[in-house]
């Protein structure tokens, strides 16, 4: 796997959509397929220039649709497969997405997001973190992400090929413009270091063609690739554990799609990942993902210093599954809950929903299209504390 | 007596018997799989190979039908249309594989177009088999871009006004090698055309006229009979024969993607050799 063209340990200075191709590299994948869009064609480009350069296959498609259901064919053919686009891709991605839960089908979509509806803008936003769950058509979950930073559009790409494998789940890096044009340090790792998941396979386990159930026989089940002997029917009707699709009945589409959804619901403690700063003796919280943690750290370590506020910080890291168990956990009784978001209050659902009884007032401090300043995010703290 | 090309089917699983098929009595998908399962039997037998390498994609209709879970290969039953782009992903994995493409006229010539003609613009190693009924079968006899001008149909209720696609035009000029039109009464021609496609470097679509017998409202029989009198060869076709041209249209050698790009991911490697060496 590796070679002289794969970054070696150290120190380097990355834009943050680049540094999502080196961690899609070091995480083993090799076929990218993409579409030119505003603001991740960085994305594309970088890719364009790096698969070759590792033995990987890269092709520019003729849209965001056929990009995301080339990883469908690619994954089952064997690859860790990748595509990068933004907000208006995103969209025309998600049937692929739909095909992809009802099928198993591991592949990584990054989504630098900017502002919507329609074309929106071509600047920064968080407004497809309800489209990332609910957007494609049906029931079934997935795992979405959201980095903050140069050095995590490199590790959280590696993690999201790591779940991807491990879960046998299309995995969504929901990532922004701020962070994709953003330039910072990225520190690469001794090789040694990295973890990297491969999908599990029935070959490994013993189990003969005329027995393996794609689709059963564990809650994640065993993958065999195309071309393996196995011949595996991938289908995307609602089917029995072997692929078996023509007898329906209400119960078997119970079955088929609860452990689909099961599968990532019930395991949102071992997928979810949560940062949390200043928690002890707390009487307000705020509660961020993705870019504005950046600036709600500063705030909170602000007015935490100024004014003796105590507040503390918490950041979502894994944002589907959604990790309520977790959150109810961590969170004392508090008075306010902030949560600054690049759009008008999207995540603020499901987290007024899984805290209801652990605070008196939820505060959404939205900011459309560009990053919150700290100070945007302070003052709403201030105006809401003097009411 | 078995059928000979049932040893390619899976008539049972883990979770149950899997045939009769899906398939209408008289419907000509069944025959087109039998086709394609003899040319894929004889190239087996004569190129020596494996088949593993085979892989069987299709999208949504009747036609695509084929790939559900019948088939003892691997497959693909995908979604409406992506067919091309699901087994473009596959080569990309590995260009090794032979991809067999199961289509209809409403899937690779409305909502999979742009995805069949970039296919062939890139010229990517595939066969695509399209199976014309010149109507939607699977949602009940609709108006299809193939359907005649002036065809009732249950969304043309007063007829079609519109023009219909000729798709093996459409692969022509869109850039595919090797372009070829039968009908399910030319099975022994579909065969050969079905082996040389698989065999051709480079995309190789080949349209089979197909009765959808519930739908038109006509006996197979009668349809069949019509696919013999109301076709003609394309090289004997004289200027004003208005029955259809059938047989080989086009069939020439021109750069495919793979090797194209494989020699680019070389010269990265054999750069790279040359460091080491240094």
């Amino acid at each position: 796997m590796s070679n002289s063209h794969m970054l070696r340990p150290g120190s380097y200075y990355f834009q943050g959509n680049e540094a999502c191709i080196e961690g899609a590299i070091m995480a083993g994948s090799r076929v990218y397929a993409g579409y030119p869009i505003t603001p991740a064609t960085e994305v594309m480009e970088a890719a364009a220039r790096r698969f070759p350069q590792v033995g990987g296959r890269f092709i520019q498609m003729e849209d965001e649709i056929s990009s995301a259901c080339l990883l469908i064919g690619a994954s089952w053919g064997g690859a860790k497969a990748l595509t990068g686009t933004s907000s208006p891709g995103f969209s025309l991605m998600q049937e692929a997405i739909s095909f992809g839960i009802i099928s198993e089908t591991p592949f990584v979509i990054v989504d630098v997001q900017r502002p919507g509806p329609g074309q929106g803008y071509i600047t920064s936003g968080q407004e497809d973190v309800m489209q990332a769950r609910w957007g494609h058509h049906g029931e079934g979950s997935l795992i979405a992400l959201a980095p903050s930073s140069v050095q995590e559009m490199f590790d959280f790409t590696i993690l999201a090929f790591n779940y991807a494998e491990q879960w046998r789940t299309p995995v969504i890096l929901l990532a922004d413009e701020t962070v994709g044009h953003m330039r910072k340090r990225l520190k690469i790792p001794p090789l040694g270091e990295i973890n990297i998941v491969n999908r599990k396979k029935p070959q490994e386990m013993g189990i003969r063609p005329e027995d393996y159930l794609p689709f059963g026989g564990s809650e994640v089940p065993l993958m065999a690739n195309w071309g393996e002997g196995y011949n595996v029917n991938v289908v995307g009707l609602v089917h029995q554990p072997d692929g078996h699709v023509t007898r329906y009945s209400p119960e078997l589409d119970y079955q088929c799609i609860d452990r689909k959804l099961r599968k990532i619901e019930d395991n949102v403690d071992k997928i979810a990942k949560i940062d949390t700063r200043f928690m002890a003796d707390i009487e307000h919280l705020i509660i961020c993902y993705g870019t504005p943690s950046r600036t709600a750290l500063e705030a909170v370590m602000e007015a935490r210093e100024e004014k003796g506020v105590p507040i503390g910080y918490l950041r979502l890291i894994t944002l589907w599954p959604f990790p309520e168990g977790m959150l109810r956990k961590l969170i004392p009784q508090v008075d306010t809950i902030f949560v600054p978001e690049m759009n008008l209050g999207m995540m603020m659902h499901p987290i007024r929903e899984a805290l209801r009884d652990k605070a008196k007032r939820f505060v959404s401090i939205p900011s459309m299209g560009t990053l919150h300043s700290p100070d945007l995010i302070l003052s709403k703290i201030y105006e809401e504390l003097r009411k | 007596m078995k059928h000979p090309m049932l040893k390619y089917m899976k008539e049972t699983g883990p979770c149950g018997d899997r045939l009769p098929t899906i398939l209408c009595p008289g419907c000509g998908a069944g025959q087109v799989l039998n086709y394609t399962l003899h040319a894929v039997d004889q190239i087996i037998k004569e190129d020596k190979i494996a088949k593993e390498r085979f892989l069987f994609i299709s999208g949504i209709g009747c036609s695509s039908r084929l790939t559900t879970h019948y088939l003892n290969f691997d497959s693909a039953w995908t979604l409406h249309g992506r067919a091309p782009a699901v087994a473009t992903g596959a080569l990309l994995a590995n260009p090794e594989f032979k991809i067999i493409l199961f289509t209809g006229d409403g899937d690779v010539g409305a909502i999979g177009g742009n995805h069949f003609i970039h296919v062939c613009r890139r010229n990517l190693d595939m066969t695509i088999l399209c199976m014309n009924n010149a109507l939607y079968g699977m949602t009940g006899g609709q108006v299809a871009p193939t359907t005649p001008r002036g065809d009732y149909t249950t969304t043309t209720p007063y007829g079609n006004v519109e023009n219909s696609f000729v798709l093996c035009k459409l692969a022509e000029v869109a850039g595919a090698s090797y372009v070829a039109r039968w009908t399910t009464a030319h099975p022994q021609q579909a065969i050969r055309s079905i082996k040389h496609g698989i065999r051709k470097k480079g995309t190789s679509f080949i349209e089979i006229l197909s009765q959808c017998p519930v739908h038109a409202k006509k006996s197979a029989v009668e349809i069949l009979r019509s696919y013999k009198t109301k076709t003609v060869k394309a090289k004997n076709a004289e200027k004003g024969d208005n029955r259809i041209p059938i047989g080989e249209f086009l069939d020439i050698e021109q750069p495919e993607w793979f090797e194209s790009f494989q020699k680019i991911i070389d010269s990265f490697a054999s750069e790279e050799r040359k460091d080491q060496n240094e």
